[in-house]
Parts: C-alpha cells; sequence; structure tokens
C-alpha cells in the first residue's frame, strides 16, 4: 500500500508540473500586450515600460516559467489584469459558489443516476431498460447551455415557479444578512440558521443545478448499469445465484458494492467535467463563480486569471482522481495491483 | 490517471434476446437520426429553400418571422432562413468532428505505437505527457486555446483536437504493448522483419477495431465540445452556419421569437444523441471485451 | 469616450483591499452579524448606515435596483474613473454643474452661479455655501482646486478635459476660478461624467489616497455613499444615503441603491419581471417591445448621444482610394440596420447626435447600389477583380455582430470581400494602433460618445491626425481639418454660431471624403417598475440614473 501511495503520488506531481508548464504555454500564446491591458490605453511609454518590469515580462521565458511555478507552489497566483486582486484572492471568492453548485448537482446526479442504472440493470432488455438508457443518453447528449435556457423558460418565464438568477434575493440583505463562512450560500444559511436565505437560495439554486446535474446523471446511470451487469456476470454471483440467492439479494448486497467502485471514479471524473460545464451555465444564471470568472477573464485576455481558472481546475482533476485511486485501492486489493 | 474503469460488458451469450433486440433498436434509431443528419449535410444545397441564407445573404424586412409556411422554422434576427442554415449547419458540426477526430488519431496514433512497442522510458515519458492533458477538461483547454487563436471553426477544431488525441494515444498503446509483449514479435525479429514493418503489419490493424468504435463514440462529445465553443464566440462565426453560434444568437431572443433558439438546440441534442446511441450500440458489436472507455470531454 | 467593456483604464492598479468584496451584508447591518473578514466599509458608510438614518427624514427604506450588462466598477478613484462605474459614481460624487438636455443649458450643482469673461479664457464659479463631504470637511473653493488638481496631474481617464486650464485660484471660501491657455466652455467641461467630480483630497490623511479609493471607499459630496463592493457578484455594489447630504432628504427618496451586474439580457429582462430589479440598462429591441406591449413595467426610450461609426482606413489598402471609401458608403443598407435593431438604434444624420451643437439636419447617408458599383468601376475593380477588406469589431456587442453581418452582406453585392474579426475591445484597438499599416484593418466599427456634452470629443480623438494613432482609427491626415477643429473650443466658448458652421462643414468635409460612416445612433431603450417616478434619461451621462432625482412610490 505505502509503495503504491508513494508511487501514485509521484505520479500526480509529475503531472501538476506538466499541468503549470502547459498553462504557462498557451498563455505566452495571448495575443495582445499583458502591459497594455495592465496599464490602461493612456498609459504612456514609461509607463508601459515600467509595468513590463513590474509583471516581470521583459526577462526571457524560462525565468519567467520558473517564477510562474515558483508562484504557484508557494500561494502566489499572479494578478488578475482585470480585477486588480490576486488571482487566488479571486478565485478564493468564485469557486466557493461553483463548488456548490456542482456539488449539488453531482448529488442529484447521484441520487437519481443510481438508482436508475440499478433499474436498468434489473430490468435489462425490457422497455424500463430501454427506456432509461435512452434518456441517459440523452442527458449525456444535451448541449447544457441550451437546456439552461429552456429550464429558465419554462420554470421561470412560463410556469413562473422558481428565480431565475443569482443566489439569493438581494433584499434579504437588509431583512435577514447573512453571516459569511464558507461562501457556499446554503451552507452559510444552514450554519447561521437563517431560513429566509436558506430557502431563497435552494430555490434559485434549482434550475441551474439541475442544468449542470443533466451530464452526471445519464453517466453515472450508464456506468451503474453497465457494471452491474460486468459484476453480475461474474463467477462468485453465478456462484450465489445458483446457490439460490434472491435477486434482490444479488444486486442489493452481492453486486452492488463492488458495481459501485468504478462510478465512484466516474464522479471523480465527472467532477471536473462539470466544473468546466459551469462555464457555459453561470453566465446564463448570472451565478457569481467559476464559469462567470473564466468566462469575464477570457474576453478580457486576462492571461493570469485564465491561467489560474484552467490550473485550478486541472488541479482540482489530478487530486480528485488521485483521491479515487487511493480510496479505491486502500479498499480493493485488485485496483492496488493495477496501480 | 485511469483508474480501474469496468469494462461495460454485454453479456452476449446469456443475454435474453429480447435485451439484445432493445439494444439493436437503440443503436437503429442512432443510426438512423445520424443518416438523417448525413443526408441533410450531404443534400443541404438541394434541400434548403434559400441556400444563399447559409451564406452571407441578408434580408432586413424579413427579420425574425415566426415560422410559417414561407419559412417553416421561421427566420433569424437579420431575416435569414433558419431551416436552411440548419441544413448546412450539420455540414459545419460533421466538417469540424471528422476534423478533431481525425487529428487526434494523426497525433495519437504514432505516439501511442511507439510508446506501446518501445515501452520502457519514452513509454513514462509520454504516457505522462497524455495525463498532462487528460487533466485539463476538453472544454476548458479548448476554451483557453481558442480564446488564443482566432475564433474560426478550423481553430475550434485544433482546439479540441489538443484535449482529445491522448486518448487515442492510450488506447493505440495498449494495442501495440499486448502485440510487443507477445512471443510473435521476438520471433519475427528473430527472422529480421524490421519494427516499421510489425508496427505495420500487426500493431497497426489490430488497433483499427477499438479505435473505429472509439472514434463512433466521440463524435456525439467532439460535437457538443464545437457547439459549446461557439455558443461561447471562440468556434464558428457569423455567417458560417453552426447550431451553438445560432442558439447564441438568438438568446436574448428566447422569450420573445422562440424558434432562433429552440430549433439548433435541438439539432445539437438530436445529433448528439444519434451518434451516442449508434456508437454504444457499436461498440457492443464490435468491441465486447470494451477497451475503449467513456468518454468525458 | 469609447466605452471599455470592462477593461479598466485607470494608469494605476487601483489595489482592490481584501475587506471590501467580500461581506454578504449591507453596511448598515448591525455588527457582530458581520462575516469572518466583513469589516468592509466600515469608515465613512458606518456615517450613512441603517441606525443613522431614521433619525433623518428618509421616509422609506425603498432599495432602487439597476440592473446593468457590465461590471460596475474597475476604477473607483474619482479622478481616474473612466468606465462604467461612472453610472455608481454620478450618486456619490458632484460636479460644478450639471447639464440638462432637456433645455440644453448647463445648470448649478456645486457651483450656484458663474461667470466668464467675454473672451472666454477666465471663468469665475460661486460654490454652494455650506456642503460637506463625506468625510466631513467643507466643500471649499481650496478643496476644489484641490481636487480638479489633483485629477489634472494624474492624467487619467478623461483629464485632457481640463486641458485648457492654466491655472485654478480660489481667492476665497465660496469662490473659484479658472484662468485658461485658450478659450473654453468650462461651465460645460465641468458639468463632465468623467474627471470633473469634486472630491475631498485630505480624505486619506498622511496615506496614498488612490489605494485608499481602491478599498471601495469614497470622498464625495453626493446624496449616497459607498456601501459594499462584491467584485464579480451579481449584486456588485450597494450605495446607502448620505443623511447630511446638502440638498435634503424632504420628500420621498430611495434608500439604497443596488447595481447588479447581469450580463445576460434575458435575464435582466425576468429581474424586472420578478420585481427583484427597478431598472435595467439596456434589453434587446425585441424584449424592449415586448414589455412595453405588456404594459406591467414601465419603458423610457430616447436618443442618445452615443453613434456607432465605422472608420475607413484612410492610409493603407483598396480604402486609401478615396472612390471605394465613397463607394463602401454609398453600398451601406442603412435603413435595413435601423430596421434590424428594430427600435435600439435611430438613423444617423452626420457624426453628431441630435441635440448637440453642431447637429445638422439632412447629412443622412443614403444606399445607391448603381452609385456605389459604379465608382467602384472606376476604381479598377469589377468583373473579377473583388476587393478584400477586414472589418473589426468589439466581441461582446451582439448589435456590432449584427450589423457586421448586414455590412458583409451589403459590400459582397458591390464586389468587396469583407471578413469580420469579433475582437476583444483591447486587441481591436491594439490591431488599430499597429506600427505595422499592412497589418491594421480596413474597416473599424466603434462606439463613440462625448466627455461631456459637446461634439468636440468626436473630432479631436477620432479625425484630428496622430502619429503615432490613438482614436483616429481612420488614420486621417489632414491639416485644413486639423486647424478647424483646433479652433472649435475657442469658437464654443465664444460663438456657437460660428462653432455650429465650422462643425456642419467638418462633417460635411468627412462625409464627402467618406472618412468614416456614421452607421445609427444608438436609441436608449430603458425599462423601469411603475412604482419608479421621476425618471429622466439624460444622453449626456450615458446610462447614469440619478436615484436622488427618483421617488419610489406605492
Amino acid at each position: 500500500m505505502r509503495r503504491v501511495l508513494v508511487r501514485r503520488l509521484g505520479q500526480a506531481l509529475i503531472v501538476l508540473v506538466g499541468v503549470v508548464i502547459v498553462t504557462f504555454g498557451v498563455a505566452r500564446l495571448v495575443p495582445g500586450d499583458p502591459a497594455i491591458t495592465y496599464a490602461g490605453p493612456r498609459a504612456s511609454q514609461e509607463e508601459l515600460d515600467r509595468v513590463r518590469v513590474e509583471l516581470g515580462l521583459d526577462r526571457p521565458w524560462p525565468e519567467q516559467l520558473v517564477d510562474y511555478a515558483g508562484g504557484v507552489a508557494t500561494g502566489d497566483w499572479g494578478t488578475s489584469l482585470h480585477t486588480r486582486r490576486p488571482v487566488l484572492d479571486d478565485l478564493s471568492t468564485a469557486v466557493p459558489a461553483s463548488l456548490e453548485l456542482v456539488l449539488v448537482a453531482l448529488v442529484v446526479a447521484a441520487l437519481v443516476g443510481v438508482p436508475l442504472g440499478i433499474l436498468a440493470a434489473r430490468r435489462r432488455g425490457r422497455l424500463v431498460d430501454g427506456t432509461i438508457r435512452l434518456l441517459s443518453t440523452l442527458a449525456v447528449s444535451m448541449p447544457v447551455f441550451w437546456l439552461g435556457l429552456i429550464l429558465q423558460n419554462v420554470f421561470f418565464a412560463r410556469l413562473g415557479w422558481l428565480p431565475v438568477a443569482g443566489e439569493y434575493d438581494p433584499q434579504l440583505d437588509y431583512t435577514s444578512p447573512l453571516t459569511v463562512w464558507t461562501r457556499m450560500t446554503v451552507v452559510d444559511a444552514l450554519i447561521g440558521g437563517n431560513w429566509p436565505v436558506l430557502s431563497s437560495a435552494l430555490a434559485h439554486l434549482a434550475l441551474p443545478a439541475a442544468a449542470v446535474a443533466a451530464y452526471p446523471t445519464g453517466a453515472i446511470a450508464q456506468m451503474t448499469r453497465a457494471s452491474l451487469l460486468e459484476t453480475v456476470g461474474e463467477d462468485h454471483v453465478r456462484m450465489a445465484r445458483a446457490l439460490g440467492f434472491g435477486e434482490r439479494a444479488i444486486y442489493g448486497r452481492l453486486a452492488l458494492r463492488p458495481a459501485l467502485n468504478p462510478v465512484i471514479a466516474l464522479v471523480a471524473l465527472v467532477f471536473a467535467y462539470s466544473l468546466a460545464n459551469t462555464f457555459l451555465v453561470e453566465a446564463i444564471f448570472n451565478w457569481p463563480g467559476l464559469g462567470s470568472y473564466a468566462a469575464a477573464s477570457i474576453t478580457t485576455l486576462d492571461t493570469p486569471a485564465i491561467l489560474g481558472v484552467t490550473l485550478f481546475v486541472a488541479v482540482a482533476y489530478v487530486l480528485a482522481n488521485l483521491l479515487v485511486d487511493l480510496v479505491q485501492a486502500a479498499i480493493d486489493p485488485r485496483v492496488r495491483r493495477a496501480l | 490517471m485511469a483508474a480501474a474503469v469496468p469494462a461495460q460488458t454485454e453479456q452476449v451469450p446469456t443475454a435474453g434476446r429480447l435485451r439484445a433486440l432493445t439494444g439493436d433498436r437503440l443503436a437503429l434509431l442512432g443510426a438512423a437520426i445520424v443518416l438523417v443528419v448525413l443526408v441533410c449535410a450531404l443534400l443541404a444545397p438541394v434541400l434548403a429553400p434559400s441556400p444563399e441564407d447559409a451564406g452571407g445573404a441578408t434580408d432586413p424586412v424579413n427579420a425574425l418571422l415566426a415560422p410559417s409556411g414561407d419559412h417553416l422554422l421561421g427566420t433569424d434576427q437579420v431575416g435569414r432562413d433558419i431551416l436552411s442554415r440548419l441544413l448546412y449547419g450539420a455540414r459545419t458540426s460533421l466538417r469540424i468532428a471528422v476534423e478533431v477526430i481525425g487529428l487526434a488519431i494523426l497525433i495519437g496514433l504514432p505516439l501511442g505505437m511507439v510508446a506501446g512497442y518501445v515501452g520502457g522510458l519514452l513509454d513514462d515519458v509520454l504516457m505522462r505527457v497524455t495525463d498532462v492533458f487528460l487533466a485539463f477538461p476538453a472544454l476548458l483547454l479548448a476554451l483557453a486555446l481558442a480564446a488564443v487563436l482566432t475564433p474560426s471553426v478550423g481553430n475550434a477544431a485544433i482546439a479540441i483536437a489538443v484535449t482529445w488525441w491522448p486518448w487515442y494515444a492510450r488506447l493505440i498503446r495498449a494495442q501495440a504493448a499486448t502485440v510487443a509483449s507477445s512471443g510473435y514479435v521476438a520471433s519475427a525479429r528473430a527472422l529480421g522483419v524490421s519494427h516499421a514493418r510489425i508496427l505495420l503489419r500487426h500493431v497497426l490493424p489490430n488497433s483499427a477495431a477499438p479505435v473505429i468504435v472509439q472514434a463512433s463514440v466521440d463524435f456525439g462529445g467532439v460535437i457538443l465540445t464545437a457547439a459549446a465553443l461557439s455558443y461561447l464566440g471562440l468556434g464558428a462565426q457569423d455567417p458560417t452556419p453552426e447550431w451553438g453560434l445560432m442558439v447564441s444568437q438568438g438568446q436574448s431572443l428566447f422569450t420573445t421569437q422562440w424558434w432562433v433558439v429552440t430549433f439548433p438546440g435541438l439539432a445539437i441534442l438530436l445529433t448528439a444523441l444519434g451518434f451516442n446511441l449508434l456508437g454504444d450500440g457499436l461498440r457492443s458489436i464490435l468491441d465486447p471485451r470494451q477497451v475503449t472507455r467513456d468518454r468525458h470531454p | 469616450m469609447r466605452r471599455y467593456q470592462g477593461i479598466a483604464v485607470a494608469l494605476l492598479a487601483a489595489l482592490a483591499a481584501a475587506g471590501c468584496g467580500e461581506t454578504k451584508q449591507p453596511a448598515g447591518a448591525p455588527p457582530g452579524s458581520t462575516g469572518a473578514d466583513g469589516a468592509a466599509a466600515a469608515t465613512s458608510a458606518a456615517s450613512a448606515s441603517g441606525e443613522a438614518a431614521p433619525s433623518g427624514n428618509a421616509p422609506t427604506d425603498a432599495t432602487f435596483t439597476y440592473a446593468n450588462g457590465n461590471n460596475i466598477v474597475t476604477d473607483f478613484d474619482p479622478a481616474t474613473s473612466y468606465s462604467n462605474e461612472v453610472i455608481a459614481l454620478n450618486n456619490v460624487y458632484e460636479q460644478l454643474t450639471r447639464y440638462d438636455a432637456e433645455t440644453k443649458t448647463v445648470k448649478p450643482l456645486l457651483a450656484d452661479s458663474w461667470t466668464s469673461t467675454a473672451d472666454g479664457k477666465s471663468w469665475t464659479f460661486r460654490l454652494h455655501p455650506g456642503v460637506t463631504f463625506h468625510t466631513g470637511k467643507p466643500v471649499t473653493a481650496a478643496a476644489a482646486k484641490a481636487a480638479i488638481e489633483r485629477t489634472i496631474k494624474l492624467k487619467g481617464g478623461a483629464a485632457y478635459i481640463w486641458d485648457a486650464v492654466e491655472t485654478i485660484q480660489a481667492p476665497d471660501d465660496a469662490t473659484l476660478t479658472f484662468k485658461l491657455k485658450y478659450a473654453a466652455p468650462i461651465d460645460l467641461i465641468s458639468s463632465s461624467t468623467y474627471a470633473a467630480f469634486i472630491y475631498d483630497t485630505t480624505a486619506a490623511g498622511d496615506g496614498d489616497l488612490k489605494k485608499w479609493f481602491g478599498q471601495a471607499k469614497d470622498a464625495g459630496t453626493g446624496p449616497y455613499v459607498v456601501g459594499a463592493w462584491k467584485k464579480g457578484d451579481q449584486n456588485e455594489l450597494r450605495l446607502e444615503q448620505f443623511p447630511d447630504y446638502w440638498r435634503g432628504w424632504e420628500g420621498a427618496h430611495y434608500k439604497h441603491v443596488l447595481f447588479q451586474y447581469v450580463p445576460e439580457e434575458t435575464t435582466r429582462r425576468q429581474l424586472l419581471d420578478s420585481g427583484q430589479a427597478s431598472m435595467a440598462d439596456r434589453l434587446s429591441p425585441q424584449l424592449f417591445a415586448e414589455a412595453k406591449d405588456q404594459g406591467r413595467l414601465a419603458t423610457a426610450e430616447r436618443p442618445s448621444f452615443q453613434n456607432l461609426i465605422a472608420f475607413l482606413n484612410t492610409s493603407h489598402g483598396p480604402l486609401k482610394d478615396v472612390r471605394v471609401r465613397q463607394a463602401v458608403s454609398k453600398a451601406i443598407d442603412y435603413e435595413g440596420i435601423v430596421a434590424v435593431l428594430k427600435g435600439s438604434a435611430v438613423p444617423a444624420s452626420g457624426l453628431i447626435p441630435e441635440g448637440l451643437l453642431g447637429y445638422k439636419e439632412g447629412l443622412a447617408q443614403a444606399k445607391d447600389l448603381d452609385a456605389a458599383k459604379t465608382l467602384m468601376g472606376q476604381a479598377g475593380y469589377g468583373e473579377g477583380k473583388r476587393a478584400k477588406l477586414l472589418l473589426t469589431i468589439s466581441n461582446g456587442d451582439a448589435d456590432q455582430r449584427v450589423v457586421a453581418t448586414l455590412l458583409k452582406s451589403n459590400l459582397a453585392e458591390i464586389g468587396i470581400d469583407v471578413t469580420v474579426q469579433p475582437l476583444e475591445w483591447q486587441t481591436q484597438w491594439d490591431k488599430a494602433k499597429s506600427t505595422d499599416p499592412t497589418k491594421r484593418q480596413d474597416i473599424f466599427v466603434m462606439y463613440w460618445w462625448p466627455d461631456y456634452a459637446d461634439p468636440f470629443s468626436w473630432f479631436v480623438n477620432l479625425f484630428k491626425s496622430a502619429d503615432p494613432p490613438f482614436f483616429n482609427v481612420s488614420y486621417l491626415v489632414d491639416p485644413a481639418i486639423d486647424k478647424q477643429i483646433d479652433a472649435l473650443p475657442s469658437l464654443t466658448a465664444t460663438d456657437r454660431e460660428a462653432a455650429q458652421a465650422s462643425y456642419e462643414a467638418i462633417q460635411t468635409r468627412l462625409l464627402e471624403q467618406a472618412v468614416a460612416v456614421p452607421l445609427y445612433v444608438v436609441n436608449y431603450q430603458r425599462v423601469l417598475q411603475k412604482n419608479v417616478s421621476g425618471y429622466v434619461d439624460n444622453p449626456a451621462y450615458a446610462n447614469v440614473a440619478f436615484v436622488y432625482d427618483l421617488t419610489p412610490t406605492g
């Protein structure tokens, strides 16, 4: 186990270094002069020169890379050209909002996707199975930006059931101000026992979370079904069946636990994918998260911010994978050998 | 990175006929949708009521007409026939998908073959490189790249391909490694067969089936990603008929002129659905051992 | 001024302080309920907080919520601010004067009255007595002088408006005198949306004033003070009533102002529908028409001082030939553009929007395809020989995209193939300023509007020769026009009829030479809640809602 841990950590570290190099490489390609963006269009040549030195743009790029990598490691992710705040500060306000969205979406996806997958597997080949497979394929084929618009149109514009945008009703800031702990509104409202904000936040969360949840729900349902069918085909389950165990016991106890292992791995993959999907959903719902921040930094060619977001999501992906691999290795000796 | 992702095995021998039939039905549905999309793309000039609307033409007087006999799916904000643009849009989407997957195979194939065949340090390095690229969700790296390159259909394809090739590299590496570790290679080498010949004659043909399966599964994902890029303004540019771009152009009209957004969105959804269903079907027929895995763009 | 879509224009980094963007509550909330790091806006805002106000005259607790499509704040420094934040800062800071677009006159604000000498080179303002800054310091002539001098010295934003000023004197507390290098309309200039705010230059004490402002603090005289600022948040900026405001709080006024950053038009519309927003800056023409038809919301529209202009490259490429430029200007379907924008655009007559000095009826361009084709033929184009042009627009603007689509289609009819490049404003502009002329665009499309209610900014910025190029993206070099432009400020200050004639002459010449093609004038379309009364759009202050003048009803 220890060898696995060391080896896996080493790999992750190498990948992280690669990620930093790639993001830096992409940033170097960005057209336009960051110094001009930073200094403003009416800046004089001297000011531009001064800003270039300040931003380190006057030095050769390997030096800039080393500088950048060192900064990343020590928590200095540069200063946003647009907001003029440290990128890490910007991220620390944007990330919780996105995490809230993605986590809620994943929980919903797991709660809906796993039972659907089990149902489909148990009724494999029947109409229910076909329907679930069709629906789950529809879900993974959904253009989320379009789904977001449809949801808005149906549930806000036509039915008027749910609010359209934002995290909660801003008027509540006056009537029941929210204490900030985690920057996740729902969590903060729970901690502070702020019920008006909590109900408002949940209502605001419903539509964007539903849009983000579409893909993971479909993917989890598909994976659960496939994984279950595979486990059911394995020797020990066949043996159990031969010994007269009922279908309920086979699916519920014997097959489900091992079958869910790959589903957990999938959730980690889908987590990063959903973070990227917030790019398409947050703008529509005016959700003040990573996606909105990234969209703004891309349209303003804010290199450090683009780098910061890219880096953050990539690191989140690497760490989520690492975590899943290690957890699985800890429970399952077969996985340990595979690593 | 790839944790033990399970085989998505269909137990063909033990499977009931009914189940196979349903599976086939979905795959058939997918094939039918794909066929329709292909026909639309091929016959766009014939089918489109006003082919010039897919190009530079505009007709301000007839802007934002609701669907009617003259314009079955209505017109957009500069008076172009939406049906015509949808039909031509099928060409754009298919073109991007073919370009991306072609490029991905072009990069992934040689790298994967060499890595798997040679093994050792080179293999380790190449696989870590694929790990690095896999760490970026396709949409994200493509976004960053597309923001760097001048937005266009071609550059969107390049940006997506950059994030897509590692899958093919890994796939082909696995095939190459299997061949390389078989006793056959050692004896062939002893007989003086060149490495190049072994790669071409044995590794390449063995990789064909999984690559085809992977490509068919990938089509839907690439089309979705390309539409997302265009939606964000980083892919196709007007007047190129592209579905994601059409959604973004109609976004502010959604509550007032629903048809501008609804139809292109449906086109993306159905096309991706068709390819995904077909891809899953092909996977269970061509590649029952499931060396491929689901793509998460 | 060109709208810098969200790109900060300030020269120096306004180092935003950690505290300001983070509190999730208004400044007026009771202490102790503050979040972990919510020490925001502790200074000036505290005096205007909820506890202080009840003793004042405010009869309601109403909030005016303004949903805006752009980021609100990029620069809190009243000297250098030159971007979207002015919609908020004009409620926090005040100028000496304010331009009234209805009567086309300059009205008193912090200055009660003013006089100028006959040669227009000396101006004396009498300040309103008893006004204090939010910092508590009285507004004296010396303080006003210090503010304007700091603005001039920093050279940021629109500081150029004071270029004519030689010295400023404050002989006593109420008298402020400007001595000018050349005649200029200082009464009008001091009403400017940008760079004309009077603020307390001693607000930071010994500290760095720029940094102090950067912490979302203010030192103005206006009716509202900065409450909380949450960068990037939908509810980006809050303002709170300043209880000691010099014009008083008699009658019904809004107590809080909330600026929301809502990039999607549909979302802005829906926030209005649900009553969460009081007003939106702009909706798509279709959404506006729908709101107007439904009648549940109030609408207001009027032509603005903002026009969209296509600048033709007079120094390089096919458009160097005046005949090709003229052909372009005659090939454009101006009516079609206005038709497609369905109410958010009105036809332009010349380069100056209606309501400003120098506007002239009858300068509207018209499509004349035959004439355009003839001109192309004369220029040597025709069968088999097509011209290729690169047109750049700003990426984020939906209207510009539609216009580009139409232009491309129009010009194809006269044998010109246009490549449209939607670029970020910064990139678009950098390209226009390339030192290598072959790398520049052929047609540059952008909005322009004045910093104060005067057309001078179009001409001095856009058509006066400048090398290297700055905003003169037609690259025009015409000494005769330069000379005419230079004479405009003096003429405006001394002889407005002569100025009018000069503006007309310059426009006629520019249009004849097809240096730039005015495409349309933006029609402001605002949607408000019906319970907001007193809203009058003042195009001299683009997108600003003067919340003090609004009354919450029912």
